[in-house]
């Protein structure tokens, strides 16, 4: 039997998952990849102080998998693009777990450091590699392969309203965190545009409009989307950001984001999730704002 | 052109000598109260870190006063206090005021071609000079401060009055050797009052930079545990920022690849912030047989937040207990004053009884 490695379902996974899998698959691992999020996973990280929610979560999805593999897959994700950083509490994962979690198996948190080089991303695949015993080539071989395998979003448009939904995909697409939001936006009859339907030069392009580069790189794309979203020619009607409460880089993201929206006469929504949030005062925030969208589009 | 700056302990005294110096009128921000503190939240986003919140304070308030120009400070992340300029300008744009705002980003040539621009039409020599001059304020604020530590768990009040005193002398003075003279007579007289059989407790302060150096924000933690006995010895001042991150002299750079070194084993790499450096001074100094660490933050502080959940296993590795406090516009005193009492009283207790594992 191969060596396991178990991936837990959180934070970039809703990012990279997929290519992950698929690479530690090529290196000959054998890929465990933790189930949905439930309350229980939810509850784990309650352990840990004032982090936000998807920290917590992560938690939980990790406790699933310590005691099934030989290795945690983990990478340190410093820095994703030039310039820019991650979010710091992605930075320092690894470390919180190893401090506050007791028989975990050994973690994979390789250093991916594309902040000064691009280059640096060879040297954590190369080190990743090692691991299981292969050399760069076939590291690389391994990497190329599950490249292709990264996922495509279509966007299907229907008939109906059109909302913008921005947060990060760790927390929009988990349905657990979310509150299944997406799913609840579809039943009230709205189309849901989430950032990674925003290719990443026309975020880019988009947030130009914003004085200074937003140095965390996830955040820079969400608010691009945001932008593009509000370009002339009315893709969406309305904007909802999604937010962890304590998420830093939202806090900031969120009011240019806002600002914007204001400037540009779009309404716009500031949605915040914890594991306290109950259900009946959610939905009753997205009606109020579905309906109100409804009835600004039925005047104009 | 009536130039203005946040407060931050004493950076609005050596801001302004520097602001002068370059032939510039400048406006003070009037202190920090509990109206700077309630302006500032009612237009900041909700769960951004306090410093954000007070700063914000501090510029409405100097622009209702008449100031035009807003000077403050940028960054490369992955801290926020990188972004506040931005987001602030226009928070303070759709309130209707107008102004310009100056970001001084980390990186001495942009210092340079910023203030380029507020000096336009003084010679280098002058740029030197109120350079100069604004530099050795800094350093003998820091300087003062640091002797005081020593004098304050027993004798408070000469303390307190000593530091009045050489604030505000320091604030009026005109020239270096003006200001070294002050330098030299108060830590003379710091040194006169000095008992030397006197053991008191000994904290370390670890944390975040604002919240560490603004004693409004941090209700006079320094003063508070003074009266109680404690000396408390920050890791952090003014001058150590600036010759660190914005100088980045030789000896700052080194002094952090050793306290990298010492926390590597508990964080793996830079967060943004302090984090790292909370966590290497916490190791660094239960090694210099320090009572006990406090570590200080506002809330939702993101590197501060890592470190926080990784220093009680330092603290337990390590044998030296460590307080966390958090503070945002909710803070109340007699909650955080029970918390300094509680764990005083754990310090007293442990070194009369020596220092059992675990306790």
């Amino acid at each position: 039997m191969g060596i396991r490695v178990g991936i837990p379902r959180c934070l970039l996974f809703y990012q990279y998952g997929a290519i992950w899998e698929k690479f530690l698959g090529e290196l000959g691992a054998e890929v465990l990849v933790s189930g949905d999020t439930t309350r229980q996973i939810m509850d784990a990280g309650g352990e840990l102080d004032e982090v936000c929610l998807p920290v917590k979560v992560a938690f939980g999805h990790v406790h699933e998998l310590a005691d099934k593999v030989d290795y945690l897959f983990l990478p340190r994700m410093i820095s994703v693009a030039e310039g820019q950083y991650t979010c710091p509490k992605i930075i320092g994962m690894s470390d919180l777990l190893r401090t506050n979690m007791a028989g975990l198996p050994a973690i994979i948190d390789v250093d991916v450091n594309l902040r000064q080089k691009k280059r640096n991303l060879y040297k954590a695949i190369n080190e990743i590699g090692k691991i299981f015993n292969k050399g760069p080539l076939a590291s690389f071989y391994a990497w190329h392969k599950a490249k292709q395998n990264q996922r495509k979003v279509t966007v299907a448009a229907l008939a109906g309203r059109r909302v913008a939904l921005i947060g990060h995909p760790y927390i929009i697409h988990d349905r657990q965190i979310s509150m299944d939001v997406i799913k609840r936006l579809h039943k009230l009859n709205f189309n849901v545009f989430t950032p990674e339907m925003i290719a990443s030069r026309d975020a880019e392009q988009a947030a130009k409009a914003i004085g200074k580069r937003i140095f965390w790189s996830y955040s820079h794309h969400m608010a691009g989307a945001a932008l593009a979203y509000m370009k002339p020619g009315k893709l969406v009607d309305g904007i909802i950001f999604m937010t962890s409460f304590s998420c830093g880089p939202d806090a900031i993201t969120a009011e240019i984001v806002s600002q914007h929206a204001h400037s540009n006469g779009l309404p716009y929504m500031l949605l915040t999730v914890d594991e306290h949030t109950a259900e009946a005062g959610f939905v009753t925030r997205i009606e109020a704002f579905t309906d109100m969208l409804n009835r600004r589009c039925a005047l104009c | 052109m009536l130039i203005t700056y946040p407060h931050m302990g004493t950076l609005a005294i050596v801001l302004k000598a520097l602001f002068i110096g370059l032939g510039r009128p400048v406006l003070n921000p009037p202190p920090i109260t509990k109206r700077t503190m309630e302006l500032g939240t009612k237009y900041s986003p909700e769960t951004v870190c306090l410093p954000f919140k007070v700063t914000l304070g501090n510029f409405i308030e100097a622009l209702e006063q008449g100031a035009d120009t807003l000077v403050t400070c940028g960054g490369v992340g992955p801290c926020r206090l990188g972004y506040y300029g931005e987001v602030q300008k226009g928070i303070l744009e759709q309130l209707g005021y107008k102004f310009e705002m100056i970001v001084i980003e980390p990186d001495i040539v942009d210092v340079i071609k910023q203030l380029r621009k507020v000096a336009y039409q003084r010679s280098l020599r002058e740029i030197y000079h109120a350079f100069s001059v604004a530099g050795a304020k800094m350093n003998a604020l820091d300087t003062i401060e640091q002797n005081l530590t020593v004098l304050r768990p027993y004798e408070t009040r000469l303390a307190d009055g000593l530091w009045q005193q050489a604030v505000q002398a320091i604030d009026e003075a005109e020239s270096i050797s003006e200001i070294h003279n002050i330098v030299e007579d108060t830590v003379f007289q710091i040194g006169r009052n000095q008992c030397s059989d006197h053991k008191p407790l000994r904290i370390g302060l670890v944390g975040e930079i604002y919240v560490m150096l603004e004693p409004f924000v941090n209700q006079d933690l320094v003063r508070v545990l003074g009266t109680m006995g404690v000396e408390v010895h920050k890791t952090m001042y003014l001058s150590d920022y600036v010759r660190g991150h914005l100088l980045r002299k030789r000896e700052y750079l080194d002094k952090y690849e050793e306290l990298f070194a010492l926390a590597k084993p508990y964080l793996g790499h830079y967060v943004g912030g302090h984090g790292l450096k909370s966590i290497g001074h916490t190791i660094a100094m239960s090694q210099e047989n320090y009572d006990g660490i406090i570590q200080v933050y506002p809330f939702t502080c993101m590197p501060e937040v890592i470190a926080k959940n990784i220093l009680p296993k330092v603290s337990k590795d390590m044998n030296i207990p460590v307080l966390s406090l958090v503070y945002d516009e909710q803070s109340g005193e007699a909650g955080v004053m029970t918390r300094l009492e509680a764990f005083i009283d754990l310090l007293k207790s442990r070194k009369r009884f020596g220092k059992v594992k675990g306790l």
